[in-house]
């Protein structure tokens, strides 16, 4: 099978191409160079005046695990407002704010997406996890594995065994779990709750294990560097929300001591406590230590406004939200050793102070972070929005005077207390491509996507070019999942499955001596329950996996 | 001008969505308009004049002659006008209803009066589950109004509800009056278990003493002078709750929910 795309306008940063015409090939699923000289073209379509950039790539966004059902079964009301009815192609399901998985994976689809990565897999859950992610339809997924407010690790560090050793269990919970890189929730956070402890700030000690936030953070990240993996430990950090909480995030970048760190929804982590109201933006500061740190990256987790649900490991800052959760109702759990969950329905309004300084801190990250390769497109999905807004946030970066006209309808005291105004920066088809691209797949390490380059999986999305940008990255004209065509128009047209995408770094077996005696003694599961097959994702005859490689070991 | 009526040609196998058939929908359509409105019947749609005859013209005044338990949300969102519903309603009658009246001379299914605004329903059989309820995850039910139902009602009578009247001349089932935030049930016959669960405030007046859980405190026995003003508020209806030998003042008062904020009362009449 071979398919030429003819003419199209092509954004492909990895390539240095932007916005040249160019000619792409795709022969079986994958990029060529050139149309191999005895193979007729089966099909051919015309791309003059199309934008084409490679499908998108979410590298946050909570898809799978418990917290996505507990949601589901929390807010039935959330699911009724908006219905989907099966197509003779499609599965009937739901949308909004956690829509069912068939939905998310036709969405997603629908938006130009081809990867989803889900931030939160409880190694516990983990099976869950992907069972669900094998339901989403056409995207490419995988899964950042929770460590940190393990009772194992934390053990670990309260005996001070070696770095050695750390990295033996990590690299074992990361096999045993399928994931692509390591998550950090809240570093102990979530442990330190389940002893009474409300708060725990960067230096303060769990008061069981004696062991503080600051010190899980540099010894994973330490774990994550010295067994090579390519996504930076990806790091939830302490107090999210909390006012002031911009000293906690700019002594996170400075205490890692130059490892690599990859701060998520950095939007909830950059306020200070100036001011009226006590709530600040510390969107400046927090974008000029990006800009001055090359190890650290972040992800927004842009505030848009609406109705949406909160849905997080950090049961300790959920405990803490509830009283602002609307529609008035929420759960709190404890997940045995491993963490803890909460999930809080939010509606965020324009007119409310604080929602609308959020919004606005996030635009200024995003406006402020000079290098596009450093800073990634994503709402948290659910937790500041509901995915489906995307096209939404991408016209508010690429539309000045969009921008400016929502940002007048926003509380009148927000608007003051931000430079949002002031900020002329529009973004680019180029750094889009690259926050939701090319960025993606280099931080995540996804050796054959998010760029066009010949070899890659022909994973490609083309748009209409259209003034109203957000009208544009809504419906994209064609999205290619490996080579084949799955909508047209807007509308997914042909369903095919994705592969998941794993790391799989070595470890010193005798680990698993420890770990027995360990699982035997505490918890529900058994080790060899614990641990996931390749089967159990391949089986059904859908799913796949990919391995990764890894960098050289430091 | 004759009252609007549907009468059914035949009853189909799937359930029939009936919300399109309300007074103030049809106040400006055609005959043939009316006719040719298309109701979602099972996974299908079916036109209004493949399943009924169609006779009348008054809008303000619609009849459904040979209904059957299969015709959900009838009366969804009323906004003034009568309805009268010869045979069963099947599930969800009168939802979110905001004014106007109807009367169902057959049975009624679950969820009847569901966040009901307010209006009036009668039902003259029994009604299912969830009379005046909250649909799965709000938080209020019905918000105002009187449902008046002549025979038994389900479980869960009144679940969520906030504020409006449900008088049960029959029985009620368990868990009578839950999570009531407030409004009045009266029930002349017997309750089910758990009369009262989970309510925060609001009235259940039984005439027939409860099986009470341990979360309702007995305050002794009152005569309370709002009751009869609340019976003669009743007088205009068609109704055992008009007939002046069922009124009493003297009650015991229980109160509770204990497990909630308990400020809710059962009122046992003595």
């Amino acid at each position: 099978m071979l398919i030429k795309l003819t003419g199209g306008t092509v954004y492909d940063p990895t390539n240095g191409i932007d916005g040249q015409k160019q000619d792409i090939y795709i022969q079986d699923g994958r990029i060529v160079a050139a149309a191999p000289a005895d193979l007729p073209i089966d099909r051919e379509y015309d791309l003059n005046g199309k934008v084409v950039m490679s499908g998108a790539i979410d590298l946050h966004t909570h898809i799978g695990g418990g917290k996505g059902n507990i949601s589901r079964t929390l807010l039935p009301e959330d699911h009724r407002m908006d219905p989907v009815a099966r197509t003779a192609i499609t599965r009937s399901g739901n949308g909004h704010a956690m829509p069912s998985t068939y939905v998310t994976g036709y969405r997603y689809a629908e938006m130009g997406y081809t990867a989803a990565f889900e931030p939160a897999v409880l190694p516990v859950n983990a099976r869950q996890a992907h069972m669900e992610m094998a339901d989403i339809p056409i995207l490419d997924k995988g899964g950042y594995v929770m460590l940190g407010s393990d009772d194992f690790l934390l053990r670990m560090l309260t005996a001070k065994k070696d770095q050695n050793a750390i990295n033996d269990y990590v690299a074992w919970t990361l096999q045993a779990a399928k994931g692509i890189g390591i998550k950090v929730v809240n570093a102990g956070g979530i442990n330190a709750f389940k002893f009474n402890q409300r708060k725990l700030d960067l230096d303060e000690k769990n008061s069981h294990y004696d062991v503080t936030p600051r010190q899980i953070l540099q010894t994973l990240s330490r774990a994550v560097k010295e067994l090579g993996l390519t996504h930076p430990l990806h790091v939830h950090g302490c107090n999210l929300g909390v006012p002031g909480n911009i000293e906690t995030t700019l002594n996170t970048i400075q205490g890692i001591e130059g490892l690599p760190l990859h701060l998520t929804h950095i939007q909830f982590h950059s306020y200070g406590k100036e001011g009226d109201y006590k709530f600040s933006s510390g969107a400046a500061q927090i974008a000029e230590a990006i800009n001055r740190n090359k190890n650290i990256t972040a992800d927004v987790g842009q505030v848009l406004f609406g109705q949406t649900v909160t849905a997080s490991g950090d049961s300790m800052r959920q405990h803490y939200n509830h009283r602002f959760a609307s529609p008035n109702k929420w759960v709190c759990m404890d997940i045995e050793c491993d963490a803890g969950c909460g999930i809080v329905p939010f509606k965020y309004r324009d007119q409310n102070f604080v929602n609308a300084l959020q919004w606005a801190i996030g635009l200024e990250i995003f406006l402020l972070v000079e290098d596009p390769w450093r800073i990634f497109l994503t709402t948290d999905h659910p937790n500041g929005a509901p995915f489906m807004s995307y096209p939404h946030l991408i016209r508010l970066l690429m539309d000045k005077s969009f921008r400016n006209d929502m940002l007048a309808t926003i509380h009148p005291d927000a608007q003051k207390m931000t430079t949002l105004a002031s900020i002329d920066r529009e973004y680019s088809f180029r750094e889009i491509a690259i926050l939701t691209r090319a960025g993606a797949a280099r931080i995540i390490g996804l050796k054959d996507r998010g760029a066009l380059s010949p070899g890659n999986w022909a994973d490609i999305t083309v748009y209409t070019e259209n003034a109203d940008r957000q009208a544009m990255f809504s419906k994209p004209d064609y999205v290619f999942k490996d080579g084949e065509l799955v909508v047209k128009d807007g509308e997914v047209v042909h369903v095919k499955w994705g592969t998941t995408h794993v790391v799989r770094p070595d470890f010193d077996k005798s680990i698993e001596q420890d770990l027995q005696k360990y699982f035997d003694r505490f918890l529900t599961m058994k080790l060899g329950n614990f641990k996931i097959s390749d089967d159990e994702i391949t089986e059904d005859g859908r799913g796949s996996i990919t391995v990764h490689p890894l960098k050289e070991r430091a | 001008m004759s009252a609007l009526t549907f009468t059914m040609k035949r009853r189909p196998d799937q359930r029939v969505d009936m919300s399109p058939l309300v007074c103030q929908k049809l106040q400006a359509m055609e005959p043939d308009q009316i006719a040719a409105i298309e109701l979602q019947n099972g996974n299908s749609k079916i036109r209004v004049d493949q399943l009924f005859d169609i006779s009348g013209s008054d809008s303000q005044n619609i009849v459904i002659e040979g209904s059957f338990d299969k015709l959900d949300f009838i009366g969804k969102e009323l906004d003034g006008g009568a309805m009268t519903v010869n045979g069963d309603a099947g599930a969800y009658l009168a939802i979110n209803m905001k004014a106007g009246t109807i009367k169902v001379k057959g049975r009624a299914g679950i969820y009847a009066g569901c966040e009901m605004k307010n209006g009036f329903l009668e039902i003259e059989g029994d009604a299912g589950d969830f009379v005046g309820g909250a649909l799965p995850g709000n938080k209020q039910g019905m918000k105002g109004g009187t449902v008046l139902i002549k025979g038994n009602a389900g479980a869960r009578v009144g679940d969520h509800m906030r504020r409006g009247q449900i008088l049960i001349e029959g029985d009620a089932g368990d868990y009578c009056g839950s999570r009531m935030l407030a409004g009045t049930i009266a029930v002349m016959g017997d309750t089910g278990r758990y009369p009262g669960y989970a309510m925060r405030r609001g009235t259940l007046l039984l005439w027939r003493r409860p099986r009470l859980s341990a979360t309702f405190n007995d305050c002794g026995s009152h005569t309370l002078a709002f009751l009869p003003l609340l019976f003669a508020s009743f007088k205009t209806l068609n109704s055992r709750f008009a007939d002046s030998s069922v009124c009493f003042s003297r009650v015991q008062r229980f109160g509770g929910d204990m497990a909630e904020s308990g400020s809710g009362e059962v009122l046992v009449r003595i």
